[in-house]
């Protein structure tokens, strides 16, 4: 059984700042946090049911990302190098790598923390004309059979299909596992396929500016519980939000 | 052009109608509307079938709403058709689309020429009644099989409307210690909601209640982050609060930056002697 895990590489959600009217996204990279339930999820298709699990990533190819990957326990990561990109000429380079492999499974996540659409998955498995199930939840697969269930929040679903196929998972399917020192030596012995890319975008970004709002960021100090609470509800009062 | 809108949720489709009011619009839908000049009324909700059926009509622009659903068959659909496609739009004017980007941290403006699919956010929007002409539309089924639906009964609290919101985060500690900051919520007359973690992973609240980025975004007058760290993905669903009040152990936490009140302290003995002062009232 072949597993391919789709990962994004992104700067770090958690530490871009806003300076003045720019984003400031000149952060170390990472992987996109659910890609990496992903990853997780692939590995541990690859080690109950055999195989090979291989990661794809598009766009920025951090080698400190791939190598944790790798670390992680994926065989092999084809990397595709793309300065611009959109996600019908991600998904383009994407299929065409998959076309080579042929995996039973393709494996993505329910959004990234850059482009933070939620798409992707689905897109490439029409792009492939493959089915897809997006939002899962837990897997089973028995031979060419996969169950798997699907969180939509207001309901549950359980589905079944055949493979090959693609699916999404959400962030709750698993725990990804941190890699040991050993692993991340290990890793840099893996193969890594470099890709350039050759598809333009079709979708233009003319400009990202920040969207936050400011707030007045007064700090009360709680250590005296009691006080705090009085000055707060004076505040929240002089507001008018509460009686 | 032609253009088709899609969504379970007509008050999408009413939003479609909105931006295209001087065109012609065909909409896809498992329910009923009146703003599109014809409607297809399709038997089943097989999100495969319902992409191959949108692809077949060969858009020009194709327009979904933004549930969960709508997001996943609109981009099928896009793949089928070697489309590009916009998610999350909150603003079309022209060829222009504006979206929120890096997990509700910036606005990106994108420019793009049909043919596309786009997904558009909810908002409020006036649009004309049109005279809509229906046909039913039974669809093929998909290659993925429903075995079994669970509906999850939601308790019809409507944190999308709610005035004042009392959401808790992982540092409440456990699920027997919700129950403080419910005390509080029903002295306030606030509704109780929470981080991802707390609803999604956790399950010490609904998965209905959840407000972020991937669950609801809300607007109340007042909003107490209890325990929350304030992570982008968090603070993308609260936006549009007037004040956010946070009460947090760690003084450095990201939503220090993004409150307007911060009680640097445990949360517990906040929700105890909110209700005292607020109960004594
Ligand atoms: C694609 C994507 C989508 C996401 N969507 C959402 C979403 O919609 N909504 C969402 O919430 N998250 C979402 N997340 C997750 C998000 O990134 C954070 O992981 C999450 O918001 C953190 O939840 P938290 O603040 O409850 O927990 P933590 O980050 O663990 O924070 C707990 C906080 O509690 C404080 N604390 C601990 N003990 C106490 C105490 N006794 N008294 C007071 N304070 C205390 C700590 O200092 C800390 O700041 C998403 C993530 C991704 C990648």
């Amino acid at each position: 059984m072949n597993v391919v895990a789709l990962f994004k590489i992104v700067p770090d959600d958690t530490l871009i700042k806003v300076t003045g009217s720019t984003l400031d996204l000149n952060v170390p990279a990472k992987i996109s946090t659910y890609d990496k339930s992903a990853i997780e999820e692939a590995i541990r298709i690859k080690e109950k049911h055999g195989g090979k699990a291989i990661g794809v990533t598009a766009g920025n190819t951090d080698r400190k990302a791939i190598r944790e990957a790798l670390a992680m326990g994926l065989d092999e990561v084809i990397a595709i190098d793309m300065k611009e990109q959109d996600i019908y000429s991600t998904a383009s380079m994407i299929a065409d790598q998959l076309k080579q492999l042929n995996p039973d499974l393709v494996i993505g996540s329910e959004a990234t923390t850059d482009s933070s659409g939620g798409i992707f998955p689905a897109y490439l498995a029409g792009l492939l004309g493959l089915p897809l199930i997006s939002y899962v939840k837990s897997i089973t697969i028995e031979g060419k059979k996969i169950r798997a269930e699907r969180n939509l929040i207001s309901s549950t679903e359980i589905v079944e299909s055949e493979l090959p196929l693609v699916i999404s998972v959400v962030g709750e399917i698993n725990t990804p596992r941190i890699p040991t020192v050993k692993q991340i030596l290990e890793s840099s012995k893996k193969p890594v396929k470099s890709v350039n890319a050759n598809v333009k975008p079709l979708v233009k970004l003319a400009s990202v500016s920040p969207y936050v709002i400011q707030r007045k960021k007064i700090i009360i100090d709680g250590s005296k519980m009691e006080e705090a609470v009085d000055k707060l509800l004076s505040y929240l009062r002089q507001e008018g939000v509460i009686s | 052009m032609n253009i088709v809108a899609y969504s379970e949720d007509p008050e999408y489709i009413k939003v479609a109608s909105s931006y295209f009011s001087n065109e012609k619009i065909v909409a896809v839908s498992t329910s009923d509307t009146k703003y599109a000049d014809e409607l297809h009324l399709i038997d089943k909700m097989d999100e495969e079938a319902i992409a191959k059926y949108l692809a077949s009509l060969k858009p020009d622009l194709l327009i979904t709403g933004s549930t969960k659903r709508d997001k996943v068959i609109g981009a099928y659909a896009a793949g089928l058709l070697k489309y590009p496609i916009l998610p999350d739009v909150i603003d079309i004017s022209g060829n222009k689309a504006k979206r929120v980007v890096y997990s509700g941290m910036g606005i990106a403006e994108l420019e793009f020429n049909t043919p596309i699919v786009v997904s558009i956010s909810k908002k409020n929007v006036e649009a004309k009644e049109r005279q809509t002409q229906k046909k039913n539309v039974n669809l093929e089924e998909g290659k993925v099989k429903k075995i079994e639906v669970k509906q999850k009964g939601g308790e019809g609290v409507d944190l999308s409307s709610a005035q004042i919101i009392v959401s808790v985060g992982r540092g409440i500690g456990s699920k027997e210690n919700i129950k403080f900051a419910d005390e509080l919520a029903r002295a306030i007359g606030g509704a109780l909601g929470g981080s991802r973690p707390i609803t999604a992973d956790l399950g010490w609240l609904p998965e209905d209640r959840q407000i972020g980025l991937s669950g609801l975004k809300v607007k109340p007058k007042v909003y107490f982050a209890l325990g929350i760290s304030g992570q982008p993905q968090h603070l993308a669903g609260i936006k549009d609060t007037k004040i956010i009040v946070a009460v947090n152990t760690d003084k450095n936490a990201p939503i220090v930056e993004n409150a307007d009140y911060i009680v640097v302290g445990d949360v517990i003995k906040f929700c105890q002697e909110m209700v005292k002062k607020v109960g004594k009232k």
